[in-house]
């Protein structure tokens, strides 16, 4: 296998690899929230749990807590990380 | 861990009241009739909140529609609302 061919092997597997973990994930708009990945798919859907809402960083002041499952659209999605 | 995708947990959300955040300080209560994998919603009994900055202050004007259907572009997150 050529190291083309295992980058989007790798990245699949970080996506796979950090379900159930704590992330971050930023949206086009600045938003930035945490909380547990409960699921992701090839569109970068994203379903969090326990979600909290900040403005570009967690050091900004705590904008909301989402006590329900949380819905981020995968074209919204600037990038997914561990928190 | 689960194979359900993040539109495979929005199903869970149908015929119950859903909050939907909007590009553009926009959001939309109401329940959720119908989505696809556009995140195309319908909700019936909706109700839209806009939020503006008037001289500064934060202003939120609200509209009902009975039926709405919302395309898939404009959403970024979708919820249970809380309180």
């Amino acid at each position: 296998m050529s190291s083309t061919e295992s980058r989007p092997t790798a990245s699949a597997a970080f996506l796979s690899n950090i379900i159930g973990q704590s992330v971050v994930v930023k949206l086009h708009n600045g938003m930035l929230y945490q909380g547990v990945l409960e699921s992701i798919d090839g569109f970068m859907n994203i379903a969090l749990n326990q979600a909290t809402e900040h403005y570009e960083t967690d050091e900004n002041g705590l904008l909301h807590r989402y006590d329900g499952d949380v819905f981020v659209r995968g074209t919204q999605v600037l990038y997914i990380s561990e928190a | 861990m689960s194979m359900d995708t993040p539109l495979d947990l929005l199903k869970l959300n149908l015929d119950e009241i859903v909050f939907v955040k909007l590009r553009g300080a926009r959001e939309m209560t109401g329940t959720l009739q119908a989505f696809d994998s556009h995140c195309n919603i319908v909700l019936s009994n909706a109700t839209e909140t806009i939020y503006e900055l008037v001289d500064g202050d934060l202003k939120s004007t609200t509209k009902d529609s009975e039926m709405v259907f919302v395309r898939g572009d404009s959403v970024t997150l979708i919820t249970t609302p809380s309180e």
